[in-house]
């Protein structure tokens, strides 16, 4: 490989006339630049063709995809045909804003509210209580001081479940299991960070007053709360009244990274700017967008976060020294088994103790097994390792930890999870539910096929015969479909409810739909379409709980 | 005349209990109705404005379901009423019960299903009590 000089190094000129020194530097600059530029641009387009191999290859031989890219960037790496250099800057900067967004966007916050308690419990406390557990395995195991050992518990708090969430996307696991996996991972993301920041001040200094830490952590957190409200209110503003689909994912785009930048530029959490932004965004923003730009959107998302994905684990393969990380083997394994305990006390005792007083838990029993195996590190957790200043004692040992724990998480956890939830029972798509789909799916298709016949017969293009001999066939076939759908409905009482739940949501959303267009069109007044909305998204929201006590057999659903 | 009360959830999966009520009641030429109680109290605490969205989607979705057995049983000739209410199932049941004066209860046997014993067994016990207590003929459909 190694042809990245695409253009080669400008030389000066050996005569010139008239010298020009500072034109000339500057052109000479603007050159550089270009050049610089175009590598960049080529390497990443190599790297988004190797992602894309390994997405078809993995997908192909139902690999997950997040660690494939892993093994074939330490391949390369190993082989080493090229050499890239992460910092944590174009992890932080650029990929990570896209990654949060996305998630967040995607996020219904009707759904994050009903699972906020144990949410933020893992995200808030679990990150602290994570950071001096982890810190003190460590400094336990290797000797080292608890000071620096606390600055790796904080940097390895953040979970980046992004394996396990594709995972859940593609085999159905509870809705409710999955916004706690989302909605941890996001919010404790930030609190990382923070927590990281303050931790390693005092390493550096040798001095730690926990007062001024608590003040400064909450600074950094509601600052960068602040700045995501302040930021996402006012786009989703104009996101509501605009519905231009370019222009609103200009809009998104500009919000993610600018709410980013806005926020680290204040010194205060920019991962938490973004998170909120997105929540506010995708939940507020979209009320009045039409399908086509809502389909545009979630494409565009979609479609950044797997870009963002691809290249981050990629890197991460290609970043990884295994010589390195063979010498420091030993702290490597104790700091595997000090976040393996670290997560194990967190998730099973802060649940135990969120679920104080409460007849039904906030989180099963089998869901905290998903919580505290499916707990990867990624990203942030080697962004923060990276970004280790070099005057830190210890650093390379940190970072080798870094790597070895995310290494350890993504190959021994990212690979064994789909065998464990289809275990524990969680995917849900048991043969009855593809059974009814498969006849869904028929049906929607028949109807289709008839309406279509029903016009070419009204446009003259069949005739009365040949219509009345395919609507009989096709009126058979319906028939029989339905009649399959009720037998299911028989033996699966739930489907049937969540059919009609599915319709009436339908049904609710139409009605706002239309609501908005009365507004529009002046019909009726502003406030009596808050209020009217307003009941519609109550009743979306019970739907909501209906759909999932449905689905996690909080109603009763076997008698008559 | 004869007052039959079919307690049902409603659907496909309870039209065996609904078709029996439907039979007795040609046969006896006695009212129907079909009842089903919804229990919002699962979701636990919520605002107020869903809280009532609640209970009112839930009684929506149980008188969508009993509507098709309404219909059912009028294509056989039979008028029936629909009655859906809210609160813990067995109370609002046997209340409802003892108001209209019922003389015959028609029920599904629960299925014989592990997740569902305990909730069987409510079943069962309801019966006896109705039984016992309120003196009206019960009528199992397995």
């Amino acid at each position: 490989m190694g042809c990245y000089g695409i253009i080669s190094a400008p030389s000066p000129p050996k005569t010139r006339r008239n010298p020009q020194p500072a034109i000339y530097n500057l052109q000479f600059a603007i050159r550089n630049l270009m050049e610089s530029f175009l590598v960049a641009q080529s390497l990443f387009l190599l790297l988004i063709a190797i992602a894309t191999l390994v997405a078809i290859v993995a997908g192909r031989l139902r690999l997950p995809y997040t660690v494939s890219l892993v093994l074939v960037g330490l391949v390369i790496a190993i082989l080493q045909p090229f050499a890239i250099e992460v910092t944590p800057e174009l992890i932080l900067f650029i990929f990570v804003p896209p990654l949060i967004f996305e998630a967040a966007f995607h996020l219904d916050f009707r759904l994050l509210r009903s699972s906020i308690t144990p949410v933020l419990t893992l995200a808030v406390p679990g990150v602290l209580l994570s950071t001096l557990l982890i810190g003190g395995l460590v400094s336990l195991g290797t000797g080292l001081p608890l000071t620096t050992t606390a600055v790796f518990g904080a940097l390895i708090a953040a979970t980046d479940p992004v394996a396990v969430v594709a995972l859940f996307r593609a085999l159905g696991v509870p809705h409710r299991l999955a916004v706690v996996v989302e909605g941890e991972s996001l919010f404790n993301d930030g609190t990382a960070i923070v927590v990281f920041q303050i931790a390693l001040a005092a390493a550096m200094s040798g001095f730690f007053d926990p007062l001024a830490g608590l003040v400064d952590f909450l600074r950094v957190a509601l600052g960068g709360v602040a700045v995501g409200l302040i930021l996402g209110w006012m786009v989703a503003q104009l996101i509501a009244r605009i519905d231009d689909r370019l222009i609103v994912s200009t809009l998104t785009t500009l919000l993610a990274y600018g709410a980013y930048l806005t926020a680290e530029r204040m010194h205060v959490s920019g991962v938490l700017a973004v998170v909120v932004a997105g929540l506010l965004s995708g939940n507020l923003g979209l009320t009045n967008t039409s399908p086509t730009s809502k389909v545009m959107l979630f494409n565009l998302w979609e479609y950044l976060a797997f870009l963002a994905n691809s290249l981050v684990f990629l890197l991460i393969g290609l970043n990884v020294d295994l010589q390195h990380l063979w010498l420091n083997i030993q702290p490597i394994a104790i700091a595997v088994v000090a976040v393996l305990i670290g997560r194990a006390v967190v998730v099973y005792g802060l649940a135990w103790i969120a679920h104080l007083g409460r007849e039904r838990p906030h989180l099963p029993l089998v869901w905290r097994h998903v919580l505290f195996w499916g707990g990867l590190r990624g990203a942030i957790s080697l962004a923060l390792a990276l970004s280790l200043p070099v005057t830190l004692a210890q650093r390379e040992t940190l970072e080798s930890m870094a790597f070895g724990v995310v290494l350890f998480t993504l190959l021994a956890q990212g690979t064994t999870i789909r065998f464990l939830l289809r275990r524990w029972g969680l995917i849900e798509r048991p043969p009855y539910r593809v059974a009814q789909e498969r006849r869904l799916g028929r049906l929607f298709a028949t109807r289709a096929g008839l309406r279509q016949l029903e016009q070419l017969h009204d446009e003259g293009l069949l005739t009365d015969e040949m219509w009345f001999g395919l609507r009989e066939e096709y009126q058979q076939v319906r028939h029989r479909l339905a009649q399959d759908l009720n037998r299911l409905f028989y033996e699966h009482a739930s489907l049937e409810r969540e059919m009609l739940i599915q319709a009436r949501r339908e049904a609710l959303r139409a009605e706002r739909g239309a609501l908005s267009d009365a507004l529009r069109r002046g019909m009726i007044s502003e406030e009596v379409f808050e209020e009217l909305k307003a009941d519609i998204d109550s009743r979306l929201e019970a739907l909501n709980l209906i759909q999932a006590a449905l689905q996690g057999r909080w109603i009763e659903t076997g008698a008559d | 005349m004869e007052l039959i009360v079919c307690a049902t959830r409603g659907g496909e999966a309870s039209r065996r209990t609904q078709e029996r009520a439907i039979a007795l009641a040609k046969d006896r030429n006695a009212e129907l109705v079909f009842l089903c109680v919804v229990d919002p109290d699962f979701a636990g605490p919520q605002s107020e404005a869903v809280t009532a969205a609640l209970e009112d989607e839930l009684k929506r979705l149980g008188r969508s379901l009993l509507n098709i057995a309404r219909a059912r049983a009028r294509e056989q000739g039979v008028p029936a009423g629909i009655i859906c209410l809210s609160g813990p199932v067995w109370e609002e049941i046997e209340a409802y019960l003892r108001r209209a004066k019922a003389t015959t209860l028609v029920i599904g046997a629960p299925r014989v299903e592990p997740t569902s014993q305990a909730f069987g067994e409510d079943v069962q016990r309801f019966i006896e009590h109705v039984r016992q207590n309120l003196g009206i003929e019960v009528v199992v459909v397995p």
